[in-house]
């Protein structure tokens, strides 16, 4: 079954509050019956929601470890920089890497090796190119932009994610040298990494199988470091690029390398502020890229991430510290030479998702509007969401939309019941004319 | 021919408001997207009105904007009462501005103003005078 989307309801835990409506920064959340149901065209899998319920209510699955060990010949693991956050800097990644690797893959790989290609690409993009541009790489970003600033499409610069990059070499190359069609999965800090498994964004196909949540086996491997013996620190360190993992670590790299005007932000509410100044031409056209991340502090902030991100934070900048030490580097490599072996270009057109509309046709549309202008000026405004949706406004959407009644509002339902009362009473007084002369003849008695 | 139009918005936008200067432009937007209209042209209409809402905020005594629509013509109607431009022609060059200090130390007052409104409309009619406010009338085409 393909899933649109990796944010689900458990229906038993909710109790029908609206914490999670009032969260969604696309309002995609009604409680309807006392369940918090979710509408799927207008979810961007933020996670808002999973912050927001206090009742565990709203969670997400990702793939189970057991499952994709027995069922994948050759499972591959793809690492994102922010994993190594989850771990003091003193466990050293190739430590880390063997203890995933451990659980039953075939090979794991850094996603922030792909990072580094993509920031070099990145670079050159811009030098090569006029104008401004958002980088791709969050894919909630990416769907918010679809969804609400379908104008701002065209400024998404069109290179793939990390996740994708590596993803897609993995298998090529695995093809060619050894006949192998690998199952890539990502160990994903994020439920919407997975939704880009069975959507993916501007490619025609994912070229990841699956993605199993960081939650799902960190208690494993941190249980299991204490048994791996390493011989030697074999295999490389991690690259620089690991700080991608936090938020401005893209912008960071980019600027390491050439003076630059960027700008990065984090956080879902911060980054609609930002587009939309963007969308009006508030923000000075001399910044030529925009690093935004969906979650707070970036990848770290990902709701399936075990530690808490401020240790997270800390977590990873001691490990940059630490990659700047045994490398002698300050900077990341401005040239690689196996950069050739990335395939950057996304292969189709990122489209806008027009969800907004009221009506396909203009008429109609201009027909509802006015009903909608109608309905919003005789609803209370108190936006109290007891009604299912999160404001006054989006609860006439719906009712014009004819996905609500009116008398879902219980201030319309009072309204409505307190002139039933009043008629009901008028109604009372009015006798029929016979009892009504023989109540007057027995008053004149 | 256009057809006959309807209004679809109208504010009042108070002067030295920064807090709610934008929400006409922001407003305007999402009725657009609701009404189906083309996003390149709901791009060209926020820029638009936000540059003339602020122009509102900063420049007057405080004013009004109208939005009417048909299915092919947009227009945008901002008035207000304030000191008026003196030379319309000087308004829509680039890099002229008459914002004080103050409001230029706040980043606003660039002069872009009227010459971005000017580069995003379709048709763009500005009658002012001295102390006669300023009255702007903006038609972008919706048709084609
Ligand atoms: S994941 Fe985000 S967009 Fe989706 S329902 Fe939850 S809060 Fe809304």
């Amino acid at each position: 079954m393909t899933r649109k989307h990796s944010v689900l309801l458990k229906e038993e835990k909710c109790e029908g509050c609206t914490n999670c409506v009032k969260g969604c920064p696309t309002k995609a959340i009604r409680v309807h019956q006392g369940k918090a149901w979710i509408k799927e065209d207008l979810c961007i899998d933020c996670a808002e929601c999973i912050r927001a319920c206090e009742y565990h209510a709203k969670y997400t699955k990702t793939d189970q470890l057991e499952k994709i060990v027995k069922t994948s010949d050759y499972p591959v693991l793809l690492i994102p920089p922010s994993f190594y956050s989850q771990f003091s800097a003193e466990i050293s990644s190739q430590k880390i890497k063997k203890a995933i690797q451990n659980l039953g893959f075939r090979a794991v790989f850094d996603v922030a090796e792909a990072a580094a290609a993509l920031s070099r690409k990145t670079l050159d993009f811009l030098n090569n190119n006029q104008g401004s541009y958002i980088s791709t790489s969050c894919p909630v970003i990416v769907r918010l932009i679809k969804l609400q600033f379908p104008d701002l499409i065209e400024m998404l610069i069109p290179l793939k994610s990390p996740v994708e990059l590596i993803a897609e070499r993995i298998k090529r190359k695995f093809k060619e040298e050894k006949n192998i069609n690998p199952d890539i999965f990502f160990l994903t800090p994020c439920p919407a990494k997975l939704t880009t498994v069975n959507r993916a964004i501007g490619q025609k196909e994912s070229f990841l199988s699956g993605a199993i949540g960081v939650e799902n086996i960190y208690q494993k491997i941190y249980e299991s470091l204490a048994d791996i013996e390493l011989k030697t620190e074999a295999g490389r360190v991690i690259t620089l690029a690991t700080i991608w993992g936090s938020e401005g670590g893209e912008e960071g790299i980019l600027k390491s390398w050439q003076e630059l005007n960027t700008l990065s932000v984090s956080g879902i509410k911060e980054a609609k502020k930002l587009l939309n100044e963007i969308e009006r031409n508030n923000i000075p056209d001399a910044i030529r890229y925009f690093e935004l991340t969906s979650c707070t502090n970036g990848c770290i902030g990902g709701v399936l991430n075990v530690i808490n991100p401020f240790q997270a934070q800390f977590n990873l900048e001691e490990r940059i510290k630490k990659i700047r030490e045994i490398t002698q580097a300050h900077n990341l490599d401005f040239e690689k030479d196996d950069d050739q072996f990335y395939n950057f270009a996304l292969s189709e057109s990122i489209t806008a998702d027009n969800v907004s509309k009221l009506d396909s046709d203009f008429k109609k549309a201009m027909q509802k509007l006015e009903q909608l202008q109608k309905e919003i000026d005789i609803l209370p405004g108190l936006d109290c969401a007891a009604c299912g949706a999160p404001d006054c406004k989006t609860f006439a959407e719906d009712v014009v939309n004819g996905r609500a009644s009116r008398a879902d509002c219980i201030f319309m339902l009072r309204k409505q019941l307190g002139k039933l009362a009043d008629d009901l009473s008028i109604l009372a007084h009015e006798l029929p004319p016979v009892m009504a002369s023989q109540k007057e003849e027995s008053d004149d008695s | 021919m256009s057809l006959q139009k309807q209004q679809i918005l109208n504010k009042e936008i108070d002067s030295f408001d920064f807090q709610s200067g934008g929400e006409a432009s922001s407003d305007l937007k999402n009725i657009l997207r609701k009404l189906g209209v083309p996003s390149k042209i709901v791009r060209k209409t926020a820029i638009i009105t936000y540059e003339l809402e602020m122009n509102v905020v900063i420049h007057s005594l405080g004013g009004e904007i109208t939005a009417l629509i048909s299915e092919d013509e947009l227009e945008i109607r901002v008035d207000d009462s304030g000191p008026g431009i003196e030379d319309l022609d000087k308004a829509f060059t680039a890099g002229f501005s008459t914002a004080s200090d103050e409001i230029r130390e706040m980043g606003f007052g660039a002069g872009m103003g009227l010459v971005n409104v000017k580069r995003y409309a379709d048709q763009i009619d500005v009658k002012s005078s001295k102390d006669a406010g300023t009255h702007v009338k903006v038609i972008i085409n919706l048709a084609n």
